[in-house]
């Protein structure tokens, strides 16, 4: 069980408190009418699944309540780092990426 | 299975008496008016509380507060919240009926609660509350001191909460 | 028999016999044996018989890596267990244990054929034997196979233990109790960190339990241990706990701990849990597990007698038994000389130590000579003699690789020693790399992905001085990572026993190799021949050779057989054992119970069972419940005599001619509130709600943004910026956490706030042309009446004088009013009524009848008529798009080329040309009953139920092109085999025109 550090409650906690939620970064487009089919799709489908460092959004959702990214490398299953919803992904260059 | 044992000499698990509970959704700039209208200055971090006698505040999420009162209170702060509303936007929900309130108290009542709940206890701050899970249901868990706790679950999760404290009691007290 | 037990030796308590039985028969030991060390101290080595070829085994260890003394236990009633480790069993009077795979007795096995057919059950026999012929597989092979495999017999009562499970947190987790662990729990103790240490066997000393004569810090080993527990007890910030087992070491420092509460007690106190699970987090660990040693490979080598040298000192040292009188010692490690002069010193005549290596410390063997030990160098052991007990050992010089003449020691027990594997089993489960250490000739830690320390043998270190410094540096480490300080202790070890050796692959014989039944696995019966023949028929990596011939896939994970299978494989493929690589470890470190597993999870707690605040009075009243998402619903309330038919037929009478009360508390309910509540209600449902009045309601429709209908319900506007949304009952945590996501991460610019009420409110439904009449004289402060409160509108006022939010809505197609009240009101409210309601003959209905009452109007039920791929259209509900609504969530999808294709599946009526036919529900339909197998099936059937208000059965199902297939006619498969023809309708059977809404 991993302990996930929650931005919003500013502690590691326990990943019995936290829901994954997907894939980060992907903003329903403002006037989805807008796209086209294939743009639709690629926006409902289409995602990266990665192997290594990877955004995706979690819930602490028996705590705070709050949807926020993290970055997690799949291979280890570890979490790089979380940040508050909205806020740009993190540069990581430069850190040692997760074993 | 012997009889049901809710308490001995190193905890003791009890349902405590109903209050009046409010959820209060507030943007955090506009708390002030929250703290005058409730007459508590609200905590802002999430996880701390303030009391001052029957009232209560705890704050568990970045925009939400638990609020605890006499039951007589209700309908007054209710009212008070909704002439502040026009001029400040927020929410307040009664939830007096919505948990069950139970209490867990004596040397042994982290030993217990540790049974099911994942946190690490001991680090928790006395005053404080923090929503978690105990077992499969999600919980608040109060602190009022040491030794003392309070955990406040959704109505129908209180057969499966308190059966299992009432376990847990049990287990403890054959002192295994 | 023979009396094994050595005076003054042991730490078994000689005041406190114990009695207990293996096979029938009664057997003495002490308070504080194991069942092995007691079966060796009345001479009985034979304890079971192998997996494959049931050949007779005795025990090999003395710890938990034993792979051939498995028994039976049973403690009692309903309390039997199989494969229970004999040397980790503790005795106690009553304890009843029975040897396994054998039959019709130990001594006497009729499965041991299967040693004569060897040939048959080499490396890989299962895929060559049992490949021909392909209609053998299911009659033939799996039964056979299934019969014969398996280790011991399963219970086969339910298991009336209870198991408990807490979590645990501290600073340092030690595992492992032996000089380095102690060490190490000392030295973080003495710091002030919050310190566990635990230890899988009954008594915390490890190593120095079995090594009485050294002497630490100017005490006697056993003295020395006696003061460091106490220190530790001593300590308020140091908590002890043994036979408990470190199973599994997972992310971030978490460990999975099982601890034995009760297994080892012939009185258990009444209620107690059998074994709790420990979850620890520990923000460092160290791991002091120690080292395994492991057997030599040579023919004859699992026959009962041969054991290995250091379980021999355990039993000697800690249980006061001397498991032969007449042992050899067979070695390539100094370790087993220490052995034989123990055992020696307690009265044995060791007829000699047989050492592989030519080279051997003279201190060693000046010691030997001084007990008159005869030592043999350089040797090889190519038999044993003996079936039931080994009885002479046959070895050989080996010179220049060429093995000589043989010679046969007499002898009643053959103590081996091939080398120490450093236990790095729970380092194994982080992903930390083990790097092989050609000096030390093992796999070492590496690099490591935790905040772990190992110490002691576990890095290859020997010696208790050795083990008791490295224990402490980890201890210290531990403590400075945690940003506290603490020294290294210094310890005083006299008398230490140090020493090295080597590691080899299976002995060299003077005789056929492949006739050698030179057992590498004995748990399942591999040899080293087996592994052999698999590098033979092309298994080049060690993952494959493990599973081709199974080596250390038994329950013991191979603790005892992997290095010597690698060492062998690797000789197979003529490399270095670097190169062939090492298996995973996983866990569990040792076989775990279910029971610890599941902890609490069992009988009313095996999961969640939400109840509601009427589910009592539905129980006093004889409710069958069917469970919907984490609740308990009632069901149908059966009458004297009643089956579900009768009842939900007579429920659903009562309520269409005169009034029904429902429980529908459990209907999902949320408070969206805030200055922007409407345009966020907007945005999520499909309707508009820009014009809903305050104090009507309205059906909303929630889609996913792939435009399948996600949830249904009705929502009411008590004020402008405040909105009572109701969501069904399974999907009232999706639909909040739904919003919450959009709320929060796609428009965090939006002034509202969303609340769970669920739970706030108990909600009571009546329904029947009467439902006003019953409700109106209870209702202060609002009209009811139908020209007041129409159809789908609500309103705050008190009902019984329980304060209200009253709607008036129908999912039955009857007058309808929904009364939410403050749940603690709820089961008062209901039973006002209900005894109101004698006089309309008022009857309580569950969820079957509101299913078929809803049924009756085409009502649909989100998750039954729909499965995730269906659009409103598709569920006939379209007319619930707001069409002038630029966005909501799914809208754009509504346009998608596969969602505006034809063919789609539709939602429409089935009528059974036999009214009295009740369709399936979940059966499958096709247009063509003679078309040739197999069959298109063009839907399923969703609903289907009895309708007794029209006389007949209805069924809906989703059907492609359905709404073009009006009035055709469909065939359906039922349970029996036959096929029922219907006709596609609509889906409103009863009451189309909603008339019945407006009874006055």
């Amino acid at each position: 069980m991993l302990l996930i550090q929650c931005p919003y409650c500013d502690d590691a906690l326990p990943e019995l408190e936290f829901a994954y939620a997907g894939e980060a970064h992907i903003d329903r487009p403002k006037d989805p009418s807008a796209l086209s089919d294939e743009e639709w799709r690629d926006f409902l489908f289409i995602r990266s699944n990665v192997k290594g460092v990877h955004a995706e959004r979690w819930r602490h959702i028996n705590g705070c309540g709050r949807f926020f990214n993290a970055l997690r490398d799949t291979v280890s299953d570890r979490f790089v780092t979380t940040y508050k919803a909205g806020e740009p992904r993190p540069d990581l260059s430069g850190k040692e990426p997760a074993q | 299975m012997n009889a049901p044992v809710t308490s001995f000499d190193a905890v003791s698990v009890a349902v405590l008496s109903p209050v009046a509970r409010f959820n209060l959704r507030i943007a955090p700039a506009d708390l002030a008016v929250a703290s005058k209208v409730f007459g508590l200055t609200l905590p802002t971090k999430i996880g701390a509380g303030v009391r001052n006698g029957d009232r209560a505040a705890y704050c568990i999420g970045p925009d939400e507060w638990l609020l605890h009162a006499a039951e007589a209170d209700q309908t007054a702060i209710m009212s008070s919240f909704d002439a502040a509303r026009a001029d400040t936007p927020h929410s307040i929900t009664v939830l007096s009926d919505r948990e069950i309130i139970i209490g867990i108290t004596g040397p042994a009542a982290i030993d217990l609660l540790s049974t099911c709940c994942p946190l690490d206890l001991s680090c928790m701050a006395v005053g404080g509350a923090k929503r978690t899970v105990f077992d499969y249901a999600q919980i608040v868990l109060i602190r009022d001191g040491d030794d003392a706790f309070r955990l406040e679950v959704w109505r129908s999760f209180f057969p499966h909460v308190h059966g299992l404290l009432e376990i847990g009691v049990r287990e403890l007290a054959v002192g295994l | 028999m023979t009396d094994f037990r050595v005076e003054g030796r042991g730490r078994v308590n000689r005041a406190k016999p114990v009695s207990f039985t293996f096979d029938g028969e009664t057997y003495r030991g002490f308070e504080g044996d194991t069942v092995a060390s007691a079966l060796l101290a009345n001479g009985v080595h034979l304890m079971g018989r192998s997996f494959k070829y049931h050949r007779p085994r005795g025990v090999v260890t003395a710890g938990s890596d034993e792979p051939n003394a498995l028994v039976g236990t049973t403690r009692g009633k309903g309390r039997f267990e199989p494969n229970t480790r004999a040397t980790i069993q503790e005795i106690y009077t009553g304890l009843t244990t029975e040897s396994q795979n054998k039959w019709p007795s130990l001594k006497f096995d009729l499965g041991a054929i299967n040693d004569r057919l060897y040939m048959l059950f080499s490396a890989g026999f299962y895929y060559k034997t049992f490949m021909w012929p392909r209609s053998f597989w299911d009659s033939v092979y799996e039964p056979l196979i299934r019969k014969a495999a398996g280790l011991g017999k399963a219970p086969t009562e339910v298991d009336p233990d209870h198991y408990a499970s807490r979590y645990l947190h501290c600073d340092v987790l030690v595992i492992g109790s032996g000089p380095s662990g102690i060490a190490a729990a000392l030295t973080a103790g003495r710091a002030g960190s919050k310190v566990v240490l635990v230890d899988e066997a009954a008594e915390m000393g490890g190593t120095l339990l079995s090594e009485p004569s050294v002497s630490i810090d100017g005490q006697p080993a056993w003295d020395w241990l006696a003061s460091a527990m106490a220190e530790l007890d001593a300590m308020p910030n140091v908590r002890r706990m043994t036979r408990t087992t470190a199973t599994g070491y997972y992310h971030q420092n978490m460990i999975g701990m099982v601890q034995k509460l009760t297994d080892h007690m012939g009185d258990v106190p009444e209620g107690a849990p059998r074994e709790r699970m420990w979850r620890v987090r520990a923000k460092e660990v160290v791991l002091a597990q120690g080292a395994i040693e492991r057997p030599m490979v040579f023919d004859g080598n699992d026959c009962p007698g041969v054991m290995l040298a250091g379980a021999a000192q355990t039993f000697l040292n800690r249980f006061g038994v001397l498991v032969g009188k007449q042992p050899v010692v067979l070695t390539s490690h100094d370790s087993a000389w220490y052995s034989a002069f123990d055992m020696a010193d307690a009265g044995a005549k060791v007829v000699a130590i047989v050492d592989t290596r030519e080279s051997v410390p003279q201190a060693l063997q000046n010691d030997a000579r001084a007990r008159g030990i005869p030592i043999h160098l350089g040797q090889t052991a190519t038999a044993t003699k003996g079936r039931l007990r080994v009885e002479a050992l046959r070895i050989n010089p080996v010179l220049n690789g060429k093995v000589g003449a043989g010679r046969v020691l007499p002898c009643d027990a053959v103590l081996v020693c091939g080398g120490w594997t450093p236990s790095l089993h729970l380092f194994s489960h982080t992903k930390g790399t083990l790097d092989w250490d050609a000096e030390a000739k093992a796999y070492l830690p590496g690099h490591k992905t935790e905040d772990v320390h190992i110490a002691g043998a576990g890095r290859g270190l020997w010696g208790i001085a050795a083990a008791l410094e490295d224990g402490t540096k980890a201890g210290a480490d531990a403590v400075q990572s945690l940003g506290g300080s603490a020294g290294a202790a210094t310890f005083e070890v006299a008398d230490d026993r140090t020493g090295s050796g080597i590691t080899q692959k299976e002995l060299p014989t003077d005789r056929s190799p492949g006739k050698a039944k030179a057992f590498v696995d004995f748990q399942n019966d591999v040899t080293a021949k087996d592994i052999r023949l698999a590098v033979r028929e092309g298994m080049k990596s060690i993952e494959h050779v493990k599973r081709y011939t199974t080596n250390g896939m038994a329950t013991d994970q191979g603790k005892l057989s992997n290095m010597n299978g690698l060492t062998i494989a690797a000789d197979a493929l003529g490399k270095e054992a670097p190169q062939v690589g090492l298996t995973t470890f996983r866990p569990p470190y040792t076989p775990t119970t279910f029971g610890a597993f599941a902890g609490y999870h069992k009988g009313a707690h095996f999961e969640v069972t939400r109840k509601t605040p009427i589910d009592d009075w539905a129980e006093e009243n004889g409710a069958e419940y069917e469970p919907v998402a984490l609740w308990r619903r009632a069901w149908y309330f059966p009458q004297a005599g009643e089956d579900m038919h009768k009842a939900v037929a007579r429920e659903c009478k009562a309520t269409r001619e005169s009034v029904g009360i429902f429980d529908a508390s459990t209907l999902g309910k949320i408070e969206v509130s805030g200055p922007d509540a409407t345009e966020f209600m907007n945005r999520m449902y499909t309707n508009p709600w820009t014009k809903l009045g305050v104090g009507r309601a309205r059906y909303g429709l929630l889609l996913g943004e792939d435009g399948f209908i996600r949830d249904d319900g009705v929502i009411g506007r008590m004020r402008d910026d405040l909105f009572h949304v109701t969501t069904t009952t399974g999907g009232a945590a999706q639909v909040l956490n739904m919003m919450e996501d959009y709320l929060q991460t796609e428009w965090p610019d939006l002034k509202v706030w969303l609340t769970s009420t669920t739970e706030e409110w108990a909600t009571i439904a009546l329904n029947g042309p009467n439902a006003r009449k019953l409700l109106q004289p209870f209702v202060d402060g609002a009209d009811i009446s139908a020209d007041a409160m129409p159809h789908m509108s609500v309103v705050e006022c008190t009902v019984a004088g329980f304060p209200s939010r009253l709607f008036r809505i129908s999912f039955t197609g009857e007058l309808g009013f929904e009364i939410n009240v403050p749940a603690r009101h709820g089961r008062a409210l209901w039973e006002k009524l209900w005894e109101a309601g004698q006089q309309y003959d008022i009857c309580p209905y569950g969820t079957e009848t509101m299913h078929v009452l809803r049924a009756e109007k085409g009502f649909i039920i989100v998750g039954q008529d729909t499965d995730g791929t269906v659009t409103p259209e598709d569920a006939g509900i379209g007319w619930a798009i707001g069409k002038k609504k630029l966005d909501f969530v799914g809208k754009r999808s509504l346009d998608r080329p596969d969602i505006v294709a034809k063919g789609r599946k539709q939602l429409v009526g089935l009528l059974t040309d036999d009214p009295k036919t009740v369709l399936t529900e979940g059966a499958q339909i096709v247009a063509d009953p003679n078309q040739p197998k197999p069959m298109k099936m063009i839907g399923h059937v969703t609903s289907s139920y009895w309708s007794e208000v029209l006389g007949r059965s209805i069924a809906m199902a989703l059907v492609e092109g359905g709404f073009d297939r009006m009035d055709d006619r469909l065939h359906i498969p039922t349970e029996t085999g036959g096929t029922v023809t219907a006709k596609v309708t609509g889906t409103q059977f009863y009451d189309p025109a909603g008339e019945r809404l407006t009874v006055e």
